[in-house]
């Protein structure tokens, strides 16, 4: 029964009418190892009181994700290991030991509560007990470095990983890696439709945009979008079912209605075209973030057709994600 | 003037003690005392004066908010170690809640990490006990302790058996002796105390084994822009001066050495500074080192270097096998000639290709492919630029005998930077371009044969000297130096290297032929195999081990010291 409980809440969450924004901040211009470092970490927005940083200042956290037991608890991508955050983000502890280092990304499991994973510059780890422990979760994938992780949300044990020679999927939690598609080229993010489960789409470094509609067993090239450019983000409208948001560097923020059939650039208003992360506000229809590189977080009301600042000035987010209001 | 410069410079050198003494008391004795930093509060609690302005000030510095990650960690971890009662309770505690409430990064290098669990060790074990809401990890004191433990034991055995990965470097030197000296002084557990000695003297000998008076010489993991050609100026400088009395310490006397004189202040054994400073005309020198990790686009995740250095009374002539070792700041090879005061002097000469690109920034680090290279440039200011004369290319290949250097470049059509550049210094007192194609010129009492294998020209270096530029993607050069008492002149020289036989060619890929001046009939290819199965950890007459072996035998005359790391033994013969 408790799967049940876990599956609802994950529904919650990808309905999100009261779901929160987080980002993963770096104020980094002119910021080298060392330096005085301001800004920097995690930071939720609450619609009254603005944007609260949440725990310390941290200068690489990639990107973060909650456990669907309890979603008070965040689990971050971080550059000092994996921190397991409590109380809503507010109480850290770093969860890994001088194995891992510089983490690129973390996705916990949809159906089991504790279970999560993460990409480091070394492979792929897994715990199973909410962080306490951590095994290594990488056999089967030849060249170790991966950029992203997604766990699919509707068939339990599989997982996504985009990594520096193509793109891997396990079908069984994590125990074996084949590689399913983009071989000898580097993908930079993996991202399952929140309306069609076995769709996914890929961003790669200078290969544009991969898809997948039988759930990431094979991909094929998403149409001319963004190639020979680095797909940074893909961002699916939870409320618009054929709505699509990609952004990355030189393309500003490219937008289809049709599920991909078509793409136009949304970038008017935007200081420039380099995009480091998207996301679409699960309660407000239309509404999209962009993290625009050393500018500021911008936000549209149109999907896309118009932007405004939305703070953050001078820097970078890495990662936009919403998650449910339970994780205050 | 004149006069004041030459008793400088003949001034005896004071000894050891003194050193140090000389080096605690200039940081404790800041031109501001208003705006002093960390290193005066150390520097006076090691002389036991003014705790009352050390805790005012700490507490200050504190309140303002802790900055530099594992650069703040070190400092005020030695703050902690030399307090001795002489802190206020007010100081204390809010050192003490500064490790709680302020999240240090971790960095992305060794040396990063050294300095961070060196920290975490020292202070961890300073307060045993300590749950982890009082630490900024969340881990509890004794987690902490031996997480840091472990890094430090890893460190210790992978470089002992594999070769250190930021090595030989002129200004990181430092940061990887300093924590060995905080382990030296305060680890309280005796093995790690013994270990980190032995490490210190690892570290020492190395380096005792390839300066020359007290400069870095040769190839160097990391050195940068200023040091790569005023190769003086740098913390190794500082260290040669302090540990073996040895050519001229920089004005500050190098923050990393100041921390090593509050902390152990290990003086070296007498077979180490017998290493450093008796030394034969004429000491060939390989080792083995680790590339920096690598995250892409490699197999291994730390490859070997093999590095070759020949050192002479008035010069040394220094390599790696080339390729991209290292992440941008890496220097491949040179010549470096002897001067008398060697400040501001360029005593050196070499030949790089200005490589710049993600194919390094993506393996050693890990940057999104559009930022990188702006990034880099921000701290590096010459990353991204064709003039440069510091970083490692994927397009070059090295070979050395003594004191022949071979440098080979085949550098990709369609290359960010398709040429190569020479560093010719302002104080290189001769610079003849021979009929021959020799170019000949003396250093010190150096002589230099230098050979384009392809046409040239030269363009001038902001602050001296002249750049060889040749834009030809099949290109080299042929290195030959010799001593000037080899050579009465600059034609008997000139005679010798023009009888040489050499035979170059550049299709279908850069090739020579060459009998050296000391005999050796050398064939270097481009691209063409080679052997380094048997290059050992360290091969000379001062320092021998092998691979794998996690020890090392320091060697002069009869005397020899053998530190096994395997046994935490140190052994005298």
């Amino acid at each position: 029964m408790r799967w049940i409980l876990w599956l609802m809440l994950a529904a919650s969450a990808a309905g999100q009418s009261n779901a929160r924004l987080h980002a993963c901040v770096v104020n980094a211009k002119e910021w080298v190892v060392g330096a005085r470092l301001a800004g920097s970490g995690l930071f939720r927005l609450d619609g009254v009181a603005g944007w609260e940083q949440l725990g310390f200042v941290h200068p690489m956290i990639l990107a973060a994700d909650y456990d669907r037991g309890d979603p008070a608890t965040l689990y971050l991508a971080a550059g000092n290991g994996l921190i397991r955050a409590r109380d809503g983000g507010r109480h850290w502890r770093v969860t890994t030991g001088w194995e891992v280092t510089e983490l690129r990304d973390v996705t916990a499991d949809r159906f089991l509560a504790g279970t999560v994973y993460f990409a480091h510059t070394a492979g792929i780890r897994k715990s199973s007990d909410g962080g306490e422990t951590w095994v290594d979760a990488d056999a089967g994938i030849d060249q170790k470095y991966c950029e992203s992780l997604q766990a699919d949300r509707a068939q339990q044990g599989r997982i996504l990983a985009g990594c520096v020679n193509g793109i891997f999927l396990s079908e069984d939690g994590g125990g074996r890696w084949r590689r399913t598609g983009a071989e000898g080229v580097q993908v930079r993010r993996v991202v399952q439709s929140p309306h069609r489960p076995m769709e996914w789409l890929a961003g790669t470094q200078m290969a544009g945009l991969l898809r997948s509609r039988d759930g990431g067993r094979t991909w094929e090239a998403a149409g001319d979008v963004a190639v020979e450019r680095n797909v940074y983000d893909i961002a699916f409208d939870p409320g618009q079912e054929d709505r699509i948001a990609v952004g990355g560097w030189s393309t500003g923020v490219l937008v289809s209605e049709d599920n991909g059939k078509s793409w136009e650039r949304r970038s008017k208003g935007l200081p420039r075209w380099d995009i480091w992360s998207l996301a679409f506000d699960p309660g407000k229809p239309g509404r999209l973030y962009a993290s625009v590189h050393e500018e500021a977080l911008h936000v549209s009301e149109d999907a896309g057709k118009s932007w405004r600042n939305a703070g953050f000035d001078g820097s970078y987010i890495y990662r936009l994600q919403f998650f449910p209001e339970a994780a205050k | 003037m004149i006069a004041l410069m030459l008793a400088l410079l003949l001034a005896p050198v004071p000894d050891f003690t003194e050193r140090v003494k000389e080096v605690i008391a200039h940081n404790a004795q800041p031109a501001a005392l208003e705006t002093a930093g960390y290193a005066t509060i150390a520097a006076k609690l090691w002389r036991k004066e003014d705790p009352d302005w050390c805790s005012r000030r700490l507490v200050e510095i504190l309140r303002e908010g802790p900055r530099g990650d594992m650069f703040w960690m070190f400092p005020v971890t030695a703050i902690a170690y030399l307090d001795k009662g002489q802190l206020s309770g007010a100081a204390r505690r809010t050192l003490r809640d500064s490790w709680r409430t302020y999240m240090p990064f971790r960095g992305d290098t060794e040396n990063h990490w050294l300095l961070y669990y060196t920290s975490m060790y020292l202070m961890a074990q300073k307060w045993p006990g300590e749950g982890g809401e009082l630490w900024f990890n969340g881990k509890s004191s004794a987690e902490n302790f031996k997480e840091a433990e472990e890094w430090i034991l890893w460190w210790v055995d992978t470089t002992t058996r594999r070769g250190q990965g930021e090595y030989d470097c002129t200004h990181y030197i430092g940061v990887y002796v300093l924590p060995m000296s905080y382990l030296a002084a305060w680890a309280e557990d005796d093995t790690m105390r013994k270990r980190a000695t032995m490490m210190l003297e690892y570290l020492l000998a190395d380096y005792a084994a390839e300066q020359l008076d007290g400069i870095y010489v040769g190839s160097h993991a990391r050195t940068d822009d200023q040091q790569v050609v005023e190769k003086w100026n740098g913390i190794s400088s500082d260290l040669g001066w302090l540990l073996f009395g040895l050519g001229m310490h920089t004005p500050s006397y190098g923050s990393y050495p100041f921390y090593y004189a509050v902390a152990s202040a290990y003086e070296p054994p007498e077979i180490l500074k017998r290493i450093a400073t008796e030394r034969p005309d004429g000491v060939l020198h390989k080792e083995l080192k680790r590339t920096r990790h690598r995250w892409r686009f490699h197999k291994e995740q730390n490859g070997e270097v093999y590095k070759t250095t020949y050192l002479r009374s008035d010069y040394a002539v220094g390599s790696d096998q080339g390729g991209l070792l290292q992440p941008v700041q890496q220097h491949s090879w040179d010549v470096t000639w002897k001067v008398k005061d060697p400040r501001g002097v360029h005593n050196t000469l070499f030949t790089m290709h200005p490589y710049s690109g993600l194919l390094e920034l993506q393996a050693y680090f890990t940057f999104a492919p559009d930022p990188a290279t702006e990034v880099v440039y921000r701290s590096k200011k010459s990353y991204d630029s064709p003039d440069k004369l510091l970083g490692g290319s994927p397009y070059e290949q090295i070979m050395q005998d003594r004191d022949t250097v071979i440098a080979l470049y085949d550098i990709a059509p369609g290359a960010r930077f398709p040429h190569i550049n020479g560093f010719f210094s302002k104080d290189l007192s001769v610079v003849v371009e021979d009929e021959s194609g020799w170019i000949f010129a003396r250093g010190g009492d150096a002589w230099i044969a230098y050979y384009p294998l392809a046409p040239y020209s030269w363009k001038p270096i902001a602050g001296g000297g002249r750049r060889l530029f040749s834009p030809h993607l099949k290109n080299g050069v042929v290195l030959q130096v010799a001593a000037a008492s080899e050579f009465a002149t600059l034609e008997a020289f000139r005679d010798a290297i023009r009888k040489l036989p050499l035979e170059v060619q550049l299709q279908p890929a850069p090739a020579v032929r060459f009998r050296s001046l000391r005999g050796a009939d050398l064939h270097f290819r481009y691209g063409q195999e080679r052997d380094f199965s048997s290059w050992k950890l360290f091969d000379g007459p001062f320092l021998q081990a092998e691979r794998n072996s996690g020890n090392l035998e320091l060697r002069h005359g009869s005397q020899r010291r053998l530190l096994d790391f395997r046994t935490l033994t140190v052994e005298e013969k």
